[in-house]
């Protein structure tokens, strides 16, 4: 019988210090040769989260839609400036970033909560994170349920773009790992950045066009300013937004219109570059964790 | 290929280090805040630092056991550490040739929320092993942890004596071309240690290299063939295992001796000042 092994092989000189794009190339054959592993992790996330509660499953479906509720009342009664067929609206938004905080969330304490294990095992620490943000796309899968039941009630909203879900979310994955293998090994380092985290997801999620349209920012003397502009409209979340809404609701007066495709592809390029980056940054850290942790 | 060799000449070889030094910086250590930490760049305090291991050249030839002994806080688990390839070393070079099974703390990573067969496969997929050859060692290390109908059981319904069976039988299920061992051998009731005890030896007759970090002396005297001393990060001594132990034991005698006279002196001098 013979085992294989990724495990430690061999010569490790500490003089050596392999350059970025030797650690990029480590860090996709870290991924790729461990996908059994992050498939467990994703099955074990999954299974943990419906088990626990009495609910199980249900949870998945529920909370988007009682969040929904939350803002439509926010906004109808407080505001009293709803858009036509509000909840549909910010339902294309809130899908999409309860994905995104999920996975940050459950990302930033991948590799502290896995303390004892990483002094323990050699094994490449980038799959806890990558875990964690894969396992958030099961809870965008059943958002997908509640959405198919509110777009049966605005049933004239109803194309065949919602199709294109997939590839928009295709974008946000690359995005969210990226942002995820950064806040996972930063908090290895700086155990209050979770805080930091959640407070600024919180205003990320105001300062994007969730809530409200891109367009609505126009009618800001603020936004006139040509940087706060540019900086609006080149937030990631700006352009998914705005493409999840147009698959999926449309405009306040008409129905779907295919996405912005010049900015999504933008938006990819630069997501990938940023992936580029993180990993690179990540595989410079993880040699620190056994020792900080 | 360079004019720096490697620390290993003899194909003889299992594992070879040359002048190998683990250095921790206490900037980030353990939990601490981004404010301390920022002040302290800030400040530009310089950070402290400590060397868990310095100068440390060792090799251990096929077919050898060697057990690392030395006071708590000597290096002996940083030094099996970097043998398993948790930690790069600060400095020096370190080459290990071989699969290498490290059983260090015994079910690291376990999740109290699945069963025991799923538990199996994730610590099979953490360890880097292949996982149908996981599958295929299911039914035994089940059955050598007797678990019996425990096994689709979620984890936290699981005794401690049987948590830790499972974390033996997991780690000891693949026959490895090096082993390490740190104290381990001390697991669950009487029954399992001996029949622990057994395969931890079955292993070390099997396997081609053996670095035990122990502080079972009579082990080391019967099992071993080798031993070093570590003491302060660097190899005090290293010879016979009963010359090693011996003057482990001399060193250990005289630091109590000393640590007496220290609390005599503290405790008389109040006196003295009165």
């Amino acid at each position: 019988m013979t085992a294989t092994s990724e495990a430690p092989a061999a010569f490790r000189n500490a003089a050596a210090r392999p350059s970025p794009l030797g650690l990029l190339i480590e860090a996709i054959g870290d991924i790729t040769s461990r996908r059994r592993l992050v498939r467990y992790l994703v099955q074990a996330e999954v299974k943990k989260r419906g088990a626990d509660t009495l609910l199980g499953n249900v949870w998945w479906i529920l909370d988007p839609l009682l969040l929904m509720g939350v803002y439509v009342v926010l906004v109808t009664i407080i505001t009293s400036r709803a858009l036509p067929d509000y909840p549909l609206f910010i339902f294309a938004a809130i899908l999409p970033w309860k994905w995104f905080t999920a996975a940050v969330t459950d990302a930033t304490g991948s590799i502290v909560n896995q303390h004892r294990l990483i002094k323990q095992i050699a094994f490449p620490k980038i799959v806890l994170p990558v875990a964690a943000t894969t396992a958030g796309i099961v809870g965008f899968g059943f958002g997908l349920i509640p959405l198919a039941a509110i777009m049966a009630f605005y049933g004239d909203r109803f194309s065949p773009l919602v199709l294109l879900i997939p590839v928009i979310a295709v974008v946000q994955y690359v995005f969210t790992v990226a942002v995820a293998i950064l806040v996972a090994a930063g908090n290895v380092f700086f155990r209050d950045l979770g805080n930091v985290v959640r407070h600024l997801l919180r205003l990320w999620w105001y300062l994007s066009p969730g809530l409200y349209a891109l367009s609505h920012l126009d009618g800001i003397s603020l936004f006139e300013n040509p940087v706060l502009r540019f900086i609006a409209h080149a937030n990631p979340f700006a352009v998914l937004f705005e493409a999840y809404r147009s698959v999926i609701y449309g405009t306040p007066d008409g129905p779907p219109i295919p996405p912005d495709w010049t900015s999504l592809l933008i938006l990819l390029v630069a997501s990938t570059a940023f992936l580029a980056l993180a990993s690179v940054a990540f595989k410079r850290l993880e040699p620190s964790f056994a020792k900080v942790l | 290929m360079t004019d720096r060799p490697g620390p290993i000449t003899d194909t003889d070889d299992a594992i070879g280090t040359r002048d190998l030094g683990v250095r921790y910086s206490l900037r980030f250590s353990r939990k601490k805040s981004m404010q301390r930490t920022l002040s302290q760049l800030l400040t530009r305090e310089p950070a402290e630092q400590f060397w868990a291991l310095r100068h440390v050249d060792l090799r251990v030839v096929h077919g050898e056991s060697l057990a690392v002994i030395g006071p708590n806080g000597a290096g002996k688990s940083t030094l099996l550490q970097v043998l398993a390839g948790i930690i790069r070393p600060s400095e020096g070079v370190v080459d290990v040739r071989g699969h290498v099974s490290a059983l260090l703390t015994l079910g690291a990573g376990f999740d109290v929320d699945l069963s025991g067969s799923e538990n199996i496969l994730l610590a099979g997929a953490f360890l880097g092993l292949d996982d149908r050859l996981m599958r295929d060692l299911l039914p035994g290390i089940v059955e050598y942890a007797d678990l019996g109908q425990f096994i689709d059981a979620p984890l936290k319904t699981y005794s401690s004596g049987m948590r830790a069976r499972l974390g033996f039988a997991i780690a000891t299920s693949v026959d490895p071309d090096i082993l390490l061992l740190d104290e381990v051998l001390a697991t669950g009731d009487a029954t399992f240690r001996a029949k622990s005890k057994a395969r931890v030896l079955e292993l070390v007759r099997d396997a081609k290299a053996v670095v035990l970090v122990t502080h079972d002396m009579e082990w080391v005297r019967e099992y071993c063939n080798r031993a070093v001393l570590i003491e302060h990060g660097q190899i005090a001594f290293e010879g016979d295992p009963d010359e090693v132990v011996a003057l482990h034991r001399e060193h250990t005698e005289d630091e109590k001796r000393r640590k007496a006279a220290e609390a005599r002196a503290a405790g008389l001098a109040p006196a003295i000042a009165r």
